[in-house]
């Protein structure tokens, strides 16, 4: 269990319109010290989720889902939250009765994290939520690097931003030289200048830094 | 045809007059036809006669006058030499005895004297009688005129009597004599009229004609001929001689032509005309017939291909109830050839006749009732009830028995006799396995409905009883994590224990809420509990036992004792008991099992004045050890298809009703016997509740058959019979 407490304190949200499902796992989840909010429906969840601050989440999450509702179901919400593009950072564990499970398979296949059947093993259901709760975490931290990248790009100067970029594809220098018009030297010059402004050590690492998020 | 069209009544009197007329107009024609020919021919015949009669007249004219110019040749003859001959009287005696019509010769001079006068030497003398002077007018006028005339001249003709009251019609030639350029005198001859027409007479003629010489008036001068005439076909003709004019008469003898021979002719020929006219009418007839009895043919070939197309048997019998006609569907059916059939017809016509469709076993029956049948004859009783028809066994010549539906009519010959009985024959063995078809698929419906029933209380049940006790696994799971944790008590651990403590008492006592209302569920049931009687009970099952007993070939023996005893229970659960138990016990024999051994036996007994004990008893091979352990655990089966729930709810509903199930092997040792017990009703109004009449329980120790209505109509039996014997 290695969540980064720099991170911000998780919380595992609970969607199932039944009171003692919803009680009794919160308790479990609390005597595991973690942190859970509990909502009756999905169109509850849905309306929660339009009060937060975007870019939203700001600390690990993850959302247990039961497949079976009155009212909106929980593929219907499932869906929502896939359009919103909220799916790697929110992983959503399915509840499914017997039954159900066809459609599970297929929402996992679709980005769920997981899903587990009606009854389920208490405390093995607890540790997949921290593993979904250690994938939200993984999935904040490569946003936030990949903001502090945005700021120092920033910084670069023109002829610092041309050579990177034929860095991330993949030019040698004397290629690169080339195109720009420039001296092999002056490329290894504005190259060490990039690696450095970007606070990476290689070419690789600057491709990874780089990469459009969510993809 | 049979004579009942709609409008025969007024039609045949109209058609009849018709008939009469057309035959009446026939014969009337027939008739006009034959005066017709008949006087045509007599017409033509007086006319032939006539001519005839003309012919004769002008042939005798002219003969006469040809004879009497030559006599008139002969007398100037006489005197034509110059002088006068002197030897004249030997010359005219000559004349006369050649010419005996010549009767007279005499020469007057001029002044008409006579100077000589010479008779013929043939019969009487002239003017014997009557002396000559006294008839000289006539032939002194001939002689004037005859000198007038310078030529012979006849005078009229005058009657010279003779004797013995007789005469002779006479007529004179007078031939002027000249010597010399003067008057010489002249010579007279005398001729007899009647042998002038002697002269003309062949002997043909006189047997057939009558001449005469009449006068303008009437009257017959002389006549010749050997008959009379008869005046109908008479001919006239004049002969012209210089100075008289005499009138000839033929008068046939013959009469007017007689009818007699002319009718017999038309007779014939009408006749005749009658025989083409009746030989048309055959011809037409024959033709006729023949279309007749080719269409007969036709609607023969159309009939045996309506029978040989039929699939209804059809077989008609005797009085002796022997058959004598069976349609191709028929031997099809029993897989007999007609031949075949019919064969018993000849061999056994008087002994007791035993069609090869009988099935050996019911052919007492049978025969008792084809007595009855034709003990009754065509009497109303009989054949109303034949109409309705009856249901029966016949046997294939395989030895298959099958069902069939009779429908029998009396068989009335064109007398109105009844000769013997016509029945149509169903083989309704396909309708009977549609209909058996039908109530298993309804029998499966019913248990496929009552499993689904099962089904969705146990869903439901496992769906509620789900949540408690999933909250309950969850709190104690989080309490174990709490008890666990490392780093020692936290403050706020026990407040949470409690809490979870509390909860799990709260979601247990929510389970055993749920587990009491299905209890209460099956408690409500309770109320509905009647006394009734057993036989009322198996009465009512017993439709849907059979139909399982049928498939398997099981046999079912009740025996409810003399007097079948009565329970108090629930209905409905206990026919589910009695279905499921006996169901259990006919699947237990339905593999590995000769037919003849396939038994089941329900037996009810009152074993105690408080409880009545009912045994399910197949001859199976039993219950296995190691499954009797295991058998009244729910969901537990030795079937691919059981729910394993039977025995269990089975042993519920009983134990429910206060009685108790258990088993062990049958009575003599082998199958298995399932006893369970009820409570008998207390001895407080025994005639309350409904029970079946005492018939039923009378009949009902021997065997399935006659657990069923029993009834005197054998053929109502093979309905049993198809129950408990394979088929």
């Amino acid at each position: 269990m290695a969540l980064d407490p720099t991170l911000g304190i998780p919380v595992v949200y609970i969607v199932d319109d039944e009171d003692v499902v919803r009680d009794s796992f919160a308790w479990l989840l609390r005597s595991r010290r973690l942190l859970s909010e509990g909502f009756t429906s999905a169109e509850s969840f849905e309306a929660h989720l339009d009060t937060m601050r975007l870019p939203w989440p700001t600390a690990p999450v993850c959302l247990l889902l039961d497949v079976r509702m009155p009212g909106m179901s929980g593929l219907v919400l499932f869906e929502r939250l896939a359009e919103r593009g909220l799916l790697a950072a929110l992983p959503v564990i399915f509840l499914t009765g017997h039954g159900d499970v066809p459609t599970a398979v297929a929402a996992v296949k679709g980005g769920a994290f997981d899903f587990v059947e009606k009854p389920f093993s208490n405390n093995a259901l607890v540790d997949r939520i921290v593993l979904a709760l250690e994938a939200s975490g993984t999935e904040l931290q490569r946003r936030r690097a990949q903001q502090t990248a945005g700021r120092t790009l920033a910084a670069l100067t023109e002829r610092e931003r041309e050579v990177m970029r034929l860095v991330i594809d993949g030019r040698p220098n004397k290629l690169i030289a080339d195109v720009l018009g420039i001296s092999v030297r002056t490329v290894e010059v504005h190259r060490a200048r990039v690696f450095e402004k970007m606070n990476v050590r290689s070419a690789v690492e600057l491709a990874n830094l780089l990469r459009d998020p969510g993809s | 045809m049979p004579p009942n069209a709609p409008n025969p009544p007024t039609q045949p009197p109209r058609r009849r007059m018709r008939r009469a007329l057309l035959w009446g107009m026939l014969i009337g024609l027939l008739l006009v036809a034959q005066s017709l020919l008949v006087w045509l021919t007599v017409s033509y015949e007086s006319a032939r006669a006539q001519e005839e009669a003309d012919g004769v007249a002008a042939e005798a004219a002219v003969e006469i006058r040809r004879d009497l110019l030559r006599h008139m040749q002969a007398l100037q003859a006489l005197m034509w030499r110059e002088p006068m001959p002197s030897d004249w009287r030997d010359h005219a005696n000559e004349l006369m005895r050649s010419q005996r019509e010549l009767l007279h010769v005499e020469r007057r001079d001029a002044d008409l004297r006579v100077t000589g006068s010479l008779s013929t030497p043939y019969g009487q003398r002239l003017f014997s009688q009557m002396s000559r002077d006294d008839l000289d007018i006539d032939t002194e006028l001939a002689c004037l005129t005859a000198r007038r005339a310078a030529r012979p001249s006849f005078s009229r003709t005058y009657f010279v009597p003779l004797p013995g009251g007789q005469g002779a019609e006479v007529l004179d030639l007078c031939v002027p004599l000249q010597q010399d350029g003067r008057d010489a005198g002249f010579l007279v001859g005398t001729f007899a009229l009647a042998q002038l027409l002697d002269g003309v007479q062949t002997p043909r003629l006189a047997r057939q004609y009558e001449l005469s010489f009449v006068e303008s008036d009437g009257t017959r001068l002389a006549r010749a001929g050997m008959s009379r005439g008869t005046g109908v076909y008479v001919a006239e003709r004049l002969v012209d001689l210089p100075g008289v004019l005499l009138q000839l008469r033929a008068d046939a003898a013959s009469g007017r032509p007689s009818l007699i021979p002319n009718l017999a002719t038309a007779l014939v020929l009408g006749l005749s005309l009658a025989l083409f006219t009746v030989v048309l009418l055959l011809v037409r007839d024959v033709r006729r017939r023949a279309a007749a009895e080719h269409a007969l043919a036709e609607s023969l070939a159309f009939r045996q291909a309506m029978e040989d197309s039929l699939v209804t048997g059809l077989r008609a019998r005797d009085l002796t109830g022997a058959i004598t006609y069976v349609n191709p569907a028929f031997c099809a059916m029993v897989g007999a050839s007609a031949v075949e059939l019919m064969a018993g017809r000849v061999t056994q016509i008087h002994s007791q006749h035993r069609p090869p469709y009988w099935p050996p076993e019911f052919a007492d029956a049978y025969q008792h009732r084809q007595h009855t049948l034709l003990a009754g004859g065509g009497r109303p009783g009989g054949p109303l009830e034949a109409r309705e028809g009856f249901e029966t066994v016949f046997m294939r010549k395989n030895g298959e028995r099958f069902p069939v539906m009779i429908y029998e009519a009396p068989l009335v010959d064109g007398q109105g006799r009844h000769t013997g009985w016509m029945s149509a024959v169903l083989d309704i063995s396909a309708q009977r396995r549609m209909e058996e078809l039908s109530r298993q698929q309804q029998d499966r419906l019913q248990a496929t409905a009552r499993l689904a029933t099962v089904g969705e209380m146990a869903s439901l049940l496992s769906h509620e009883l789900n949540q408690p006790l999933a909250a309950i696994s969850s709190y104690t799971a989080g309490s174990l994590n709490l008890i666990d944790e490392p780093q020692g008590t936290a403050a706020d651990t026990l407040p949470m224990l409690r809490q979870a403590l509390e909860r799990v008492a709260e979601q247990a006592e929510r389970a055993g809420r749920i587990i009491k209302s299905v209890h209460d569920f099956v408690r409500r049931r309770e109320q509905q509990r009647e006394t009734l009687g057993v036989d009322l009970l198996i009465e009512a099952v017993m439709p849907l036992v059979r139909l399982q007993a049928r498939k398997s070939g099981t046999r079912i023996e009740l025996d409810m004792g003399d007097k079948p005893p009565r329970v108090v229970c629930d209905r409905t659960m206990l026919e589910q008991v009695l279905l499921n138990l006996t169901r259990n016990g006919i699947q237990a024999m339905e593999t590995g099992m000769p037919l003849a051994a396939r038994v089941l036996t329900l037996r009810v007994r009152q074993t105690h004045p408080r409880w009545v004990s009912f045994s399910v008893i197949d001859a199976g091979p039993g219950i296995a050890a190691s499954v009797a352990l295991r058998l009244f655990t729910p969901f537990f089966t030795t079937r691919s298809e059981g729910m394993g729930l039977g025995l269990s709810l089975c042993r519920t509903v009983v134990e429910q009703h206060g009685g108790a199930l258990d088993f062990g092997p049958g009575p003599d040792g082998r199958g298995t016997e399932f006893r369970f017990t009820l409570p008998a009703p207390r001895a407080t109004s025994p005639h309350a509740a409904p029970s079946l009449p005492a018939r039923a329980g009378t009949s009902a120790g021997t065997s399935a058959g006659s657990s069923e209505e029993p009834s005197a109509e054998p053929s109502v039996e093979s309905g049993d019979t198809a129950g408990t014997t394979p088929v």
